[in-house]
């Protein structure tokens, strides 16, 4: 394509990047500018531009063989070095030959034109003769090889850099007569333009005659263009910016013209044609078909009129064929080349575009580029058994969705299946083979021919592990180097940055350090640290590798572990190995995707919602501490006490972000709340003390910046822990649990002006004073009575609680106060008994609203049903030490309902009544031997029952429940709203939330709610997880458990907490644990939700189930 | 340096003195390193009493012994932890990584009770609690740790002494 004139020229020039040449191009340029303008002799051709032109577009109609895209005029010297493409690969190699070949053209020119040459200046190398050539390279402008060849003529001569690489180079020394034979031309650029526009405009003369030999023709050719070249352009151009390559508005423009689609190609031969055909008459100079634009081609003309006609009665293009005017400022990106093909060369890293191998990586092994195909290396997808089916004749699902998945070929195995293996030598190349099925295999590789197109080559960068299994077989290590070098041949370009230390990995230079001054677009500056070198080298940036020494710091620019910094530990060539600042790991990384950094980082610190140092739930039993983020995955700290377990998870995996405050009670009983700052007294962190972030199910996570692993977090058990600054004695634990239970309270509550709410509180004694010293915490939520000052003698609770003075919420007159600390007295507290009578006279109240939502919750618990429960004693209950915010958050996940399910003995949210939603913690709680001496006893002693009261579970339920008119013997689930009594408490875990459970009902008794058979999972404290076979239930409430899913292991004794049910699926046979199906077997014919559809042995009854009252039944029974 | 105003008095010095050296001791900063032990208080200044709390602040200059490992010390530290991909081994406050790259080929990771790496003649062994004398390829400073790579790879480093021999 052809703009026509200089700018034309210098368009293409800014246009076209190619590698290896544009550094040296600059360079010619600015030396260029030092010089006058100098002229070489017009040549004859310049008047007959015409009879040029004919031919070329004859030529042109020969090579439509190769065309990819077709414009008008072919650059003239085109033909000639067709034949050098893969020559040009290697520039400097081929350069003398194509020098001779020169040589010899240009005598013939010589006598043609009978002008002198002299030698010049070319800012052209071979490698923009590439660009002539490239007729096959669909990026290439045919424009640039003309402009190439205008290029040459307005060299001067003392260009010496570029000699070397000069191709059209004429006469040179011999007949150089020196410069007082040039002609300076002193005509403008401008009028030189003209000249070239004129030049194109002439008509073309008659055809030449065909049957011209195509030697000579292309001889002729060559010699014209060669000539009209020389003559076209003066000198200036070399000084002129970039810029004015680019078209102007004196150029012709382009326009773009819509045709038929997939007609592209089509259209443009087509107005070839005509143009031949018509010559003169039609205006247009040149046609373009892009490959990668569809529907369209673009004509370059000056007028659109000439477009018109010219693309008049064609049926490629529509009657009324839409014209747009390419603007001039995209006129470049319209033919200006995104990216070279890359040559592709043997061992050159590819990936495979289409079929069942797409995406994957291969290694080219052969070239072919005549039959445009490759042979490339693979690790084959293939299904032997399918090959062995097809073999024998059977019947072949066609298609078939399921990928292989890619691995080695096993030759003895494909034996194994009885497919024929052929071994045979390869003519080619003397290799040999395994053939099956017409596939080649050798190594274990598939070895595939296939077609240029069906790769792709840009930017492929190998991921490490793809790369270690390309060299898993055989290879050990040798030729690994190799291999990786030529990973970067294609890397992706601008990731040297000015400062990078690289090294030279290939060329002369080959281990020479240096630093990057300055980046060109292939080219790389660089400040050699070596002396006697110049101050800057100009290499191609595949000779560098960034270089690292071991104990760099470095962050990772790209690649998985993106963001994370780390120290070089190891550098192996192109690989360095660093050890992550984060996770103290080493990580396998390209040096290309390492950049040097001072700053620590991990990276990101948040992905899908989840952020650091965030509680989730992993799934019903785990839960952890994100301790670290990384592009795909998070490290979670899981809650387990006994040792620091480290899960790797991925975002998907985390079921939901846990932020339910609770609290816990520390091995002294008091209460833990989240930054409190605590010492951890066993385990394995023994002695480390700090500021709790999360509590979860009696576990806390305990932030020590002085713990070095898993980020600072350590999880304990709040058992093992002591509060610091809490109280540690005994000796009033009383006053002092009460007041805990009240630090829970945070949350004022209008229903605290209930009459019944303050009765005779427990004088607190002493101990409530201290805890003045240790921090607002342990004040408030009590309840006080001002003893001075203007409120005296009104009570209220304690809401804040401020250095000297203490907000207090009145009772009488709703609102809150601040009143001096010492003006309260601080010994009305809500006592346990007092709850007697409010269960007596509260409970009535609140039995109403709670009766309807009861009924969801006897109802299969889909949406964790409880809520209701909450929302009915949430009116009684309130003052309690229930935990404020089980009540307030309706809207529960089941998730969520997790954090209160849990027999977490710090707070009443967790209290079994909550259970129905995680069926393994549900039977926990009544069993005494562990319910009751953490649970209770916390919560009752907190509740501030004496404490004595703590160790007679089975008694406390009997005082109190006759007191609690709601009459639960009637209904089950009324215990459920009993947890303000403690009396009742105990048999909620069994019956509460589950409501089905009268065994647990019956007073607190005996978990019963293990049964013989059933598979369960044993989790011990300081072991892993095993499945197991419950043989008996003793009557303590544990269980003797066989091993093993088929209860052929050890047997051993369970406490009823390190048990839970394993959840059965579908079809499974299970045993219903609750219910008055209790202890019946059926088989589990559907899920549905949390539903459970049984169909039961005994009745063959369908009944829909709750799944976790639902347990598997051990298989082997 | 702050100091409660509880404890204004005759001894204000000695407290503010005894509150430096637990606050101070101990910490690691970047520019110096750990500060391991406070040797003198060159002055102390004005107190500037802070509004609201009663706070006074003390500017305090002090000389302390610092701890800061460069690259290409030579330390000698114990051995915490070993595992596949290198040990940990302390110099004091310092954690020292060596990676499995950084030691000398020939000694190889054994796994087990006693995770250790031994040459493959068994004579040398590395293992928890072991002393090993190393040279610092790298370190990373933070605000409050100082963390370093270490290499055992080079001529003259190693172990050199095991728990086991000194038993």
């Amino acid at each position: 394509m052809r703009f026509g004139g200089k700018r034309d020229k210098r368009r293409g020039r800014a246009g076209l990047a190619d590698t290896g040449t544009s550094s040296e191009r600059c360079h010619s340029l600015n030396s260029g500018s030092e010089r006058p303008p100098i002229r070489w002799g017009r040549p004859l051709e310049k008047n007959n531009p015409s009879t040029e032109r004919q031919s070329v577009l004859q030529r042109e109609r020969e090579a439509r063989d190769w065309n990819v895209r077709i414009a008008i005029p072919l650059p003239a010297n085109m033909s000639r070095r067709r034949g050098d493409d893969d020559e040009v690969l290697e520039p400097e190699e081929d350069e003398e030959a194509v020098l001779d070949e020169e040589e010899e053209e240009e005598e013939v020119d010589e006598g043609k034109s009978g002008r002198k040459r002299r030698r010049c200046e070319f800012i052209d190398d071979v490698a923009e003769e590439d660009e002539d050539e490239d007729e096959e390279d669909d990026d290439f402008l045919d424009g640039g090889g003309r402009r190439g060849g205008h290029r040459h003529n307005r060299r001067v001569r003392s260009r010496y850099i570029d000699d070397i690489a000069m191709v059209d180079s004429d006469g040179e020394d011999d007949e150089d007569d020196g410069e007082d034979d040039f002609i300076v031309d002193h005509v403008t650029d401008l009028q030189d333009d003209d000249d070239s526009r004129r030049m194109h405009r002439r008509p073309l003369l008659p055809r030449e005659d065909d049957l011209e030999d195509v030697e000579a023709l292309e001889r002729s050719i060559q010699a014209r263009y060669a000539r009209s070249s020389h003559t076209e352009y003066d000198e200036e151009t070399a000084a002129v910016e970039q810029q004015a390559f680019l078209p102007s508005v004196r150029d012709p423009k382009l326009w773009m013209v819509k045709c038929v689609t997939g007609c592209e190609r089509e259209a443009a031969v087509c107005l070839m044609q005509k143009y031949l055909d018509k010559g003169s008459e039609l205006q247009i100079r040149s046609a373009i078909a892009l490959d990668h634009l569809k529907n369209y081609i673009y004509v370059e003309a000056a007028k659109e009129a000439h477009v018109k006609e010219a693309c008049k009665g064609m049926r490629v293009f529509h009657a009324h064929a839409k014209i747009t005017l390419v603007p001039i400022k995209e006129m470049t990106d319209v033919l200006s080349v995104e990216s070279k093909a890359i040559d592709l060369s043997r061992d050159t890293w590819v990936r495979m575009k289409r079929g069942k191998y797409k995406g994957d990586l291969a290694r080219v092994v052969d070239v072919d580029n005549v039959q445009q195909r490759v042979t490339v290396k693979l690790i084959p997808r293939i299904d032997l058994q399918a090959i062995a089916n097809k073999l024998e004749g059977r019947e072949v699902p066609k298609k078939n969705a399921f990928v292989p998945p890619a691995r080695f070929l096993n030759v003895d195995e494909a034996r194994g299946m009885h497919i024929r293996v052929e071994h045979r030598r390869d003519p080619m190349n003397g290799d040999y083979f395994e053939k099956i099925d017409g596939m080649m295999f050798k190594d274990g590789f598939l070895y595939k021919i296939v077609s240029m197109k069906s790769i792709s080559t840009q930017n492929i960068q190998p991921t490490f592990d793809e790369l270690e299994k390309f060299r898993q077989p055989g290879e050990n290590g040798d030729g690994d180097m190799a291999s990786l070098s030529t990973v970067f041949a294609n890397r992706k370009k601008g990731h040297f940055m000015k400062g990078d230390q690289v090294i030279f990995v290939g060329g002369d230079l080959k281990d020479l350090k240096g630093w990057v001054e300055k980046v060109d677009e292939d080219n790389v500056h660089i400040r050699p640290n070596a002396e006697g070198l110049p101050k800057t080298l100009t290499v191609n940036e595949k000779e560098l590798c960034k270089y690292f020494k071991p104990g760099n710091h470095v962050k990772v620019v790209s690649g998985a572990s993106e963001g994370a910094t780390g120290m070089v530990i190891e550098v192996e060539g192109h690989v360095v190995i660093i050890v992550s600042d984060t996770t103290r790991e080493p990580i396998q990384l390209f040096a290309d995707n390492v950049a040097e950094s001072s700053g620590v980082t991990s990276g990101v610190t948040r992905i899908g919602g989840y952020e650091l140092h965030d509680l989730v739930m992993l799934d019903n039993r785990s839960f952890g501490v994100i301790i670290r983020v990384e592009s795909e995955a998070l490290q979670v700290l899981k809650g387990v006490p006994e040792r620091p377990e480290v899960a790797l998870v991925k975002p998907r995996e985390i079921k939901c972000k846990v932020d339910g405050r609770t609290n816990a009670q520390d091995q002294n009983k008091n209460p833990v709340s989240v930054k409190d700052v605590v010492r951890i007294l066993a385990g394995p962190c023994k002695g480390n003390q700090g500021p709790v972030q999360h509590i979860f199910r009696g576990i806390l996570f305990i932030y020590d910046c002085h713990h070095r692993e898993h980020a600072g977090f350590i999880c304990a058990k709040s058992q093992s822990c002591i509060v610091l600054g809490g109280l540690c004695g005994n000796a009033n634990i009383n006053g002092d649990t009460l007041a805990s239970t009240f630090s829970h309270l945070r949350t004022p509550t209008r229903v605290l002006q209930s009459p019944g709410r303050l009765p005779s509180g427990a004088p607190m004694d002493s101990g409530a004073r201290h805890r003045g010293g240790r921090g607002h915490d342990r004040l408030v939520g009590t309840t006080v009575k001002v003893c001075r000052g203007p409120y005296k003698g009104s009570r209220g609770r304690v809401v804040d609680f401020n250095g000297s003075s203490v907000r207090v919420e009145l009772e009488s007159q709703m609102k809150i106060v601040a009143v001096d600390r010492h003006h309260i007295s601080d010994n009305l507290v809500v006592s346990t008994h007092s709850s007697v009578p409010r269960c007596g006279t509260s409970s009535e109240t609140p039995m109403h609203p709670s009766r309807t939502p009861l009924h969801p919750s006897m109802t299969p618990m889909r949406d964790p049903g409880a809520i209701p429960i909450h929302n009915g004693m949430r009116t009684p209950m309130r003052d309690r030490a229930w935990n404020p915010h089980t009540p307030m958050s309706p809207p529960r996940s089941v998730g969520e309902w997790d954090s209160w399910v849990d027999a977490n003995p710090g707070s009443w949210g967790t209290s079994p009544l909550y259970q129905p939603g995680s069926p393994s913690t549900t039977y926990q709680a009544p069993t005494p031997g562990s319910g009751w001496t953490n649970t209770p006893g916390c919560n009752y002693v907190k509740a501030g029952t004496p404490r004595d009261n703590s160790h007679a579970y089975a008694n406390a339920p009997s005082p109190y429940l006759p007191s609690t008119p709601g009459g639960q013997p009637m209904t089950p689930i009324s215990a459920s709203y009993l947890p303000g009594t403690p009396g009742g408490q105990p048999m909620t875990p069994g019956s509460g939330g589950l409501d089905v459970m009268p065994p647990a009902l019956g007073g607190g008794n005996e978990g019963l709610w293990a049964l013989p058979d059933i598979l369960v999972n044993v989790s011990r404290a300081g072991e892993d997880t095993v499945i197991g076979v419950v043989r008996e239930v003793l009557s303590d409430g544990s269980c003797r458990i066989n091993l093993g899913s088929n209860g052929n292991g050890n047997t051993v004794i369970a406490h009823p907490t390190e048990i839970d049910l394993v959840v059965p699926r579908k079809s499974d046979k299970v045993k219903i644990m609750s219910g008055a199906q209790r202890g019946s077997t059926g088989k589990l014919i559907g899920i549905d939700g949390s539903d459970g559809i049984v169909k039961e042995d005994a009745t063959l009854e369908v009944t829909i189930l709750e799944m976790n009252i639902l347990a598997k039944v051990a298989q082997s029974l | 340096m702050q100091l409660h105003p509880r404890h204004f008095g005759r001894d204000l010095r000695e407290k503010l003195v005894a509150k430096l050296m637990k606050d101070v001791e101990g910490t690691c900063s970047g520019r110096h390193g750990f500060v391991v032990a406070i040797t003198g208080i060159e002055n102390v200044g004005k107190g500037l009493i802070r509004d609201g709390t009663g706070f006074v602040t003390f500017p305090v200059k002090y000389q302390c012994v610092v701890f800061r490992p460069f690259k290409g010390e030579i330390l000698e530290a114990v051995v915490t932890m070993v595992n596949k991909m290198g040990f940990f081994a302390e110099a004091g406050p310092v954690q020292i990584f060596v990676s499995n790259h950084l030691i000398p080929d020939d000694m190889e990771f054994q796994s087990g009770d006693m995770p250790n790496y031994t040459t493959s003649d068994g004579s040398v062994k590395i293992q928890k609690e072991s002393e090993v004398r190393l040279k610092i390829i790298g370190t990373r400073v933070d605000a409050t740790e100082i963390f370093c790579i270490g290499t055992i790879k080079d001529d003259f480093l190693g172990v050199i002494s095991n728990p086991g021999a000194a038993a």
